[in-house]
C-alpha cells in the first residue's frame, strides 16, 4: 500500500509542476502584460514595475523563482492589479467560505444520492423507484447556474424565506441555497449510478446465497450488497469533486458568497494573471490530492485491485 | 408422367418469392431505436429546436440588435410577451426583441455544441485509435499524457486561455475542443485494443497495408457505433460548458449571445418583474439538453449488443 501511494505521488508532483509551467508560459505568450492599460504608462514606469515584480528576468528564471516561492514559502506572489494585496491574502479570504459550503454540498450530494439510489433499487419498479428516476432525470438538466436563479426566485422573491446572497459563518440561512444549488445535479448522477450498480449487485449470486441461508434483508443489504455497489460511485467521486470546485465559481458570483471563485472571475476580468494562476494551481493541487485519496479508498474497498 | 399442375405452381410461386432478408446489426439497432419512445421524443424535440434555430429568423418582427424605443425604460410593463407589437417572447432589459435574441442564442449554442463535439470526435478518435493500435511504449506515453491532462481543472485553464488570447468564437471552439477529446480517446483506445487482434486486421497487415491506412480504413469505421453514442452525449456537455462560461460573462461577447448569456441576463433582472427574460431561454436550454440525453441513451441502448 505504501509503495502504491508513493508511486501515485511520483506521478502527481510532476503533473502539478507541469501545470505551473504551462500556465506560466501561457501568461507570457499572451498579448499585453499586466500593466497594459488603455492610457499607456510611460516606458520608464513600465520598466520600473517590471523590475519590481521581477518580470525583466529571463523566463526560466521567473518560473524557478515562482515555483520556489510556492514550494518554500507557500507564496503565490503579489497581485498585479491590487498592489497592496498578495495572492495569498485573496485566497485566504475566500477559501474558507468555498470550503465550508463545498464540503457540505459534497456530503449532502453523496448521502442523499446514495440513499435515493439504494431505495430505488430495493423497491425496483415501485412508485419510489419512478420518483427517484424522475428526480435524477430532471436534475440532469438543472446545472448549478440554472438551479441558483430558480432557488432565489422561489425562496427569496416569492416566499421570502432565505437571504438571496451574501455569506455569514454564524448564520446557516446563508448556506442553504449555495449547498442545494451546487449539489443537486451531482446528487442526481450519484443516485442514478447507485441505483444501476445496486440493481446489478442485488441480482448476483452471493446475495441469493445470503437470502437463502435466511439472513434478514437489512443485513443482506447493509453488509453484502452496499459495499460492492459503492465501487462505481467511488470512482465517480473524483469527477464530481472537480466539477463542484468549478461550479463553486458560479455560486460565488451569483450568491456573492465571497469565495475564491469570485476572486478568480474578478481577476479574469481585470487580467490579474497572478491571482488567476494562484487559484488555478491551488485547484489543481486539490484535484490531484483528492483523486489520490479516491484511488486509495477504491483500492482499500475493492479486494480485486492489486497495487 | 403427369406433372401435378398445382404442385408446380406453388413451387414456382415459392421460387419467385423474395428470399428472407437477413437483418444487419444496423437495421436491428434502428428498429430498437425507433421503438424507444423517450429517444423518439428526444429526436423530435431536437428537430424542432434545430428548425427554430434555422428558420426562426423568418418569423421575427424585430432584428436581434434593434432597440424598441417605445418599451425602453418601462420593460417590466410594456415589454411583456405579446403578439401585437411583435415581441413574441417580450423584450430584454435594453428593449431588444427577446425572440430574435433567443433564435440567435440557440444558433450559437447549438453550433458550439456541435463543433466542440466534432473536434472532440476527430481528435479523440484518431489519438485513441493510434495509441491503441501502435501499442507498447508509444501507447503508454500517449495515455499517460491524457491522464495528466485529465487531472488539470480544465474550466479554469479554459477561462485562462479565453482571457489571455481574447474572447473570440474561434478561441472558444479551440479551447473547448482542446479539452473535450480526452474521454473520447480513452474509450476509443479501449475499443481499438479489442479490435486489433482480429483476423481482418491481421490479413491487412499480412498484405502489407501501411499502419496509418489500417487505422483509417479498418479500425476507425469499426469504432463508429461507440463514437456515435458518445458524440451525442458530448454535445450537451459542450453546450453546458459554453453556457457556464457565458453565464460568468466570460464567453461570447455582445452583440453575439448564447443560452448561457441569456439565462445570466434573465437571472440578473428577474427581481424587477421581468421573469420571461429568464424563462424563455431556460426553456429552450432545458428541452435541448433533455433531447440530447434521451437520444444518446436511446442510441446506447440500441447499439449495445449486450442488451439483446
Amino acid at each position: 500500500m505504501f509503495a502504491y501511494i508513493m508511486r501515485r505521488l511520483a506521478v502527481a508532483i510532476p503533473t502539478l509542476l507541469l501545470l505551473i509551467v504551462f500556465s506560466f508560459v501561457l501568461m507570457h505568450l499572451a498579448p499585453g502584460g499586466p500593466f497594459t492599460q488603455e492610457r499607456a504608462l510611460p516606458p520608464q514606469v513600465i520598466a520600473n514595475l517590471n523590475a519590481k515584480y521581477g518580470l525583466d528576468e529571463p523566463l526560466w528564471r521567473q518560473i524557478i523563482n515562482y515555483i520556489w516561492g510556492i514550494v518554500a514559502h507557500f507564496d503565490f506572489g503579489p497581485s498585479f492589479v491590487y498592489p497592496d494585496r498578495t495572492v495569498n491574502q485573496l485566497i485566504a479570504a475566500g477559501f474558507p467560505v468555498t470550503l465550508t459550503y463545498g464540503t457540505l454540498s459534497f456530503i449532502a450530494a453523496v448521502v442523499v444520492g446514495v440513499a435515493l439510489g439504494v431505495v430505488a433499487a430495493i423497491w425496483h419498479n415501485s412508485f419510489l423507484d419512478y420518483l427517484a428516476v424522475g428526480i435524477s432525470i430532471g436534475a440532469q438538466v438543472l446545472p448549478n447556474f440554472v438551479m441558483a436563479p430558480i432557488l432565489v426566485l422561489v425562496f427569496t422573491l416569492w416566499y421570502r424565506l432565505l437571504p438571496g446572497g451574501g455569506w455569514s459563518f454564524s448564520n446557516p440561512d446563508f448556506w442553504i441555497m449555495p449547498v442545494i444549488a451546487l449539489g443537486t445535479s451531482y446528487m442526481a448522477s450519484i443516485a442514478r449510478i447507485t441505483r444501476s450498480s445496486m440493481l446489478e449487485v442485488l441480482g448476483s449470486n452471493h446475495i441469493r446465497t445470503a437470502r437463502a441461508k435466511g439472513m434478514p434483508e437489512h443485513r443482506v443489504i447493509l453488509r453484502h450488497a452496499l459495499k460492492p455497489a459503492m465501487l462505481p460511485v467511488i470512482s465517480y467521486l473524483g469527477p464530481v469533486f472537480v466539477s463542484m470546485i468549478t461550479g463553486s465559481v458560479v455560486i460565488d458570483v451569483y450568491f456573492s458568497t465571497g469565495g475564491i471563485g469570485k476572486a478568480f472571475v474578478d481577476s479574469a476580468l481585470n487580467r490579474d494573471y497572478a491571482v488567476m494562476m494562484g487559484v488555478t494551481i491551488l485547484v489543481g493541487a486539490l484535484t490531484i490530492l483528492f483523486n489520490l485519496v479516491v484511488d486509495i479508498l477504491y483500492a482499500w474497498i475493492d479486494p480485486k485491485i492489486r497495487y | 408422367m403427369v406433372i401435378e399442375e398445382q404442385k408446380m405452381q406453388s413451387l414456382a410461386a415459392r421460387l419467385s418469392e423474395d428470399e428472407v432478408k437477413g437483418r444487419s446489426p444496423w437495421a436491428d439497432a434502428r428498429k430498437r431505436f425507433l421503438r424507444n419512445k423517450a429517444a423518439m421524443a428526444g429526436l423530435i424535440i431536437l428537430i424542432l429546436v434545430t428548425l427554430f434555430a434555422l428558420l426562426g429568423d423568418q418569423f421575427a418582427a424585430w432584428s436581434n440588435d434593434e432597440l424598441d424605443f417605445t418599451v425602453m425604460g418601462q420593460v417590466a410593463t410594456m415589454g411583456q410577451p405579446s403578439l401585437e407589437n411583435g415581441h413574441y417572447f417580450g423584450t430584454d432589459d435594453l428593449g431588444r426583441d427577446l425572440y430574435a435574441r433567443t433564435v440567435q442564442g440557440t444558433q450559437i449554442s447549438l453550433m458550439v455544441g456541435i463543433v466542440g463535439a466534432a473536434i472532440a470526435v476527430i481528435v479523440g478518435t484518431l489519438y485513441g485509435a493510434t495509441a491503441g493500435y501502435v501499442g507498447g511504449r508509444t501507447d503508454q506515453i500517449m495515455m499517460r499524457a491524457v491522464d495528466i491532462l485529465m487531472s488539470i481543472p480544465y474550466m479554469f485553464v479554459l477561462i485562462l486561455l479565453l482571457v489571455m488570447f481574447g474572447r473570440s468564437m474561434s478561441m472558444l471552439f479551440l479551447g473547448i475542443g482542446l479539452i473535450s477529446w480526452l474521454d473520447m480517446s480513452r474509450i476509443v483506445r479501449g475499443q481499438t485494443l479489442s479490435l486489433k487482434n482480429r483476423e481482418f486486421i491481421e490479413a491487412a497487415r499480412a498484405t502489407g497495408v501501411p499502419t496509418w491506412k489500417i487505422i483509417m480504413r479498418h479500425i476507425v469505421p469499426n469504432l463508429l457505433g461507440v463514437v456515435a453514442v458518445y458524440a451525442t452525449l458530448l454535445v450537451p456537455l459542450m453546450i453546458l460548458t459554453e453556457s457556464f462560461i457565458s453565464f460568468l460573462g466570460l464567453g461570447v461577447q455582445e452583440p453575439l449571445t448564447s443560452w448561457g448569456a441569456l439565462i445570466s441576463e434573465g437571472a440578473g433582472t428577474m427581481n424587477y418583474g421581468t421573469l420571461w427574460q429568464l424563462l424563455f431561454p431556460l426553456f429552450f436550454f432545458c428541452i435541448t439538453l433533455f433531447g440530447f440525453f434521451f437520444v444518446g441513451d436511446g442510441l446506447r441502448d440500441a447499439l449495445d449488443p449486450k442488451d439483446r
